[in-house]
C-alpha cells in the first residue's frame, strides 16, 4: 500500500486512512507543540511550523458545508453519474474534508447543512454519505 | 529596481486551431516582436508558459522557440502554475527586468489541447485540483466551482440567473472581439437552457477548453524610450497563494491568494480599485467573475451581484470588467490566458483595442489564478 504523498517522510499509508474511514472515524495529524489539527498529508504545522506530529483520530460526523453534482465525469466516474462531491465541516474540529458522495440527482435531496459522515475510502477517493 | 514597461503585444485568434504548439506560439511570439518593432536579437530571455504540452507531443517548449526565432543561444524556460501559469510567467519575466539581468525580454503563453477531446481536458484539468481531496473523488473543475457557486448563491441570496447575467456580458464584449473563440451574443435564456455540467453550473457558466497563443515584450523603461513612444508602465505586480482544496479554506465564497496579490500589486502601485479604469480577470466560470471582483476590492463582499445586476460592470460602465470578452467568450488557453490577458490591456492603453475600447482609460488590471486560485498574480498597468 502507498503511502499518502511521499516514502521519504513516513506519512500514514493509505491503508491506515482507510481502515479508519470504514470505521467511520478520520485519521488526523495533530501537532504535538500547538495542538493544531491537520488532515493526514501535512507535513509542517500551519498554525506554528513545528514538525511533529501525533496520529489523532476523531469522528467522521459533520454537516455539508457545501458540493455539487457531477454530470460530466472525469475518467473512471462514468458509471456513477450522477454523484455529487461534497465538502462536509466534522463535528468535532475546524477541520472540513471533501470527498465523494453516491446516488444524489437532484439538490433536493441534499440540502446545505445535511448531516453526514465519512465511511469509507477506495478507488472512487474519500467516500461520504448522509447519516 | 529599474521601471518595467511593455511594448509590444500579439496573440492568436483562440478557439480550435489546426496549427501545432509550436507554430501557435511562433505566430504570437513574431506578433508581438513585430508590435515592438525589435529585432529577436535583442530579446534577452524566453518565459514560456503551457500546461499540457505533452498533449500535442511537445515539452521543452523554450529552446524550440528561441530556435525558431533564430535565437538559439538566448536563455528560456517554461513555467506551468495551472491557468494562472500565464501571468505567474509574466510575473517571472517582470522581476528579470525589474532586477536588471535583461533590458528587454519574450513571454509567451501557449495552450494547445482541443484536439484531445472533452474527456481527456476532463479528466488532465482535474489534475490541477488538490488531487486526493478533490480530482481523486471525483471532482471536475467545474464541479469545484459549482461548489463555490453554491456557497455563494446561499450566503449572498444570489440566483442562477445572476450567473448567467456574467456570461450574458462577456459574451456581449467577446462579440467586438475578433480573436474570440465563442464570438456570439448569448441570452439568459440560453445559459439557463443550457446542459447541466456540474450543479449549479451549466455549460454557459463555463469557459471554453481552448487553443490559443499570446505574447508580450517586457523591458525596462530605457528600451522602451529608445524605441518606441506607444508603450505601458507596470506599476505593480503582486502574487499570493491559497490552500490547495476548497476545503482549506476558512471562506469557500472567497479566494485568499486574490487578496494578497491584489494588497500587494495596489500597494506597489500606489493605487486603490477606485483607480483602476477596466480589468481583466480571471472568470474560468461565471461565479469566479463574482468572487474575483469582490476579492480585488471592486465591491463589497456579496456585492458584485448587484453591481452585475445593474450592468455597472459592462463595457463603459463604472469599471469595465472584461473588455476582452474574459475566459468566458474571449476563450481560455490554459497557458495563455495570463499573457492574453496583459496583450489586452496592452491593446486597450495603446488604443488598438477598436469596438471594444475602454473609454479614457489610463489604468488596467490583470487577475490571472491557477485551478480554485491556489496561486494567483496580480499586475496593474498605466499609460503613459
Amino acid at each position: 500500500m502507498p503511502y499518502i504523498y511521499s516514502k521519504v517522510y513516513k506519512l500514514l499509508t493509505k491503508e491506515e486512512f482507510a481502515n479508519n474511514a470504514k470505521l467511520g472515524k478520520v485519521l488526523t495529524r495533530k501537532c504535538t507543540k500547538c495542538g493544531h489539527l491537520h488532515l493526514v498529508t501535512t507535513y509542517y504545522c500551519q498554525n506554528c511550523g513545528n514538525k511533529g506530529f501525533e496520529n489523532t483520530v476523531i469522528d467522521g460526523k459533520g454537516y455539508i458545508v457545501t458540493y455539487t453534482i457531477i454530470t460530466v465525469p472525469p475518467d473512471g466516474y462514468e458509471e456513477y453519474v450522477p454523484y455529487a462531491w461534497v465538502v462536509m465541516k466534522l463535528d468535532e474540529s475546524e477541520l472540513r474534508i471533501s470527498g465523494f458522495m453516491a446516488d444524489i440527482k437532484s439538490p433536493a435531496e441534499l440540502p446545505l447543512g445535511t448531516k453526514a459522515k465519512i465511511t469509507g475510502y477506495d478507488q472512487r477517493g474519500i467516500i461520504i454519505e448522509k447519516q | 529596481m529599474e521601471k518595467v514597461c511593455l511594448i509590444g503585444a500579439g496573440s492568436t485568434k483562440y478557439g480550435k486551431l489546426e496549427d501545432s504548439i509550436i507554430d501557435i506560439a511562433l505566430q504570437a511570439s513574431v506578433d508581438a516582436i513585430e508590435s515592438a518593432g525589435i529585432e529577436p536579437k535583442e530579446i534577452g530571455a524566453g518565459y514560456i508558459s503551457n500546461v499540457f504540452g505533452i498533449a500535442d507531443k511537445q515539452v521543452h517548449l523554450g529552446p524550440v522557440i528561441m530556435s525558431n526565432l533564430g535565437i538559439p543561444e538566448v536563455p528560456s524556460l517554461s513555467i506551468e502554475s495551472a491557468c494562472g501559469s500565464g501571468s505567474v510567467s509574466f510575473r517571472e519575466a517582470y522581476a528579470n527586468v525589474a532586477a536588471g539581468f535583461y533590458d528587454a525580454v519574450l513571454a509567451t503563453g501557449v495552450e494547445k489541447v482541443t484536439h484531445t477531446g472533452t474527456e481527456w481536458t476532463t479528466t488532465y484539468f482535474s489534475y490541477c485540483s488538490d488531487f486526493f481531496y478533490e480530482g481523486g473523488a471525483g471532482a471536475s473543475f467545474p464541479g469545484l466551482f459549482a461548489s463555490m457557486a453554491r456557497a455563494y448563491l446561499a450566503e449572498f441570496k444570489a440566483t442562477e440567473e445572476d450567473l448567467a447575467m456574467v456570461a450574458v456580458k462577456n459574451h456581449d464584449n467577446g462579440f467586438l472581439n475578433p480573436k474570440a473563440h465563442l464570438r456570439k451574443k448569448i441570452t439568459i435564456d440560453d445559459v439557463m437552457k443550457s446542459a447541466v455540467v456540474a450543479s449549479p453550473l451549466k455549460l454557459y457558466d463555463c469557459c471554453p477548453f481552448s487553443d490559443g497563443a499570446s505574447a508580450v515584450i517586457i523591458c525596462s523603461e530605457k528600451f522602451a524610450k529608445a524605441h518606441t513612444k506607444n508603450y505601458v508602465e507596470v506599476i505593480g505586480s503582486g502574487r499570493g497563494g491559497s490552500p490547495a482544496a476548497l476545503q482549506g479554506r476558512d471562506h469557500i465564497t472567497t479566494i485568499p491568494s486574490t487578496r494578497i496579490a491584489a494588497q500587494a500589486a495596489y500597494k506597489m502601485a500606489g493605487v486603490t480599485p477606485k483607480d483602476i479604469d477596466f480589468a481583466e480577470v480571471h472568470d474560468c466560470f461565471t461565479i469566479a467573475e463574482l468572487v474575483d471582483t469582490e476579492d480585488l476590492g471592486f465591491f463589497e463582499k456579496g456585492k458584485a451581484v448587484q453591481a452585475v445586476r445593474e450592468g455597472r460592470t459592462r463595457l463603459n460602465g463604472d469599471i469595465s470588467i472584461n473588455p476582452s470578452g474574459g475566459l468566458k467568450s474571449k476563450g481560455h488557453p490554459i497557458g495563455a490566458t495570463g499573457i492574453g490577458q496583459v496583450a489586452e490591456v496592452f491593446d486597450q492603453l495603446t488604443g488598438k483595442a477598436g469596438e471594444r475600447t475602454v473609454k479614457n482609460a489610463k489604468i488596467g488590471l490583470t487577475h490571472n489564478f491557477g485551478a480554485t486560485g491556489a496561486s494567483c498574480a496580480v499586475h496593474i498597468f498605466k499609460s503613459v
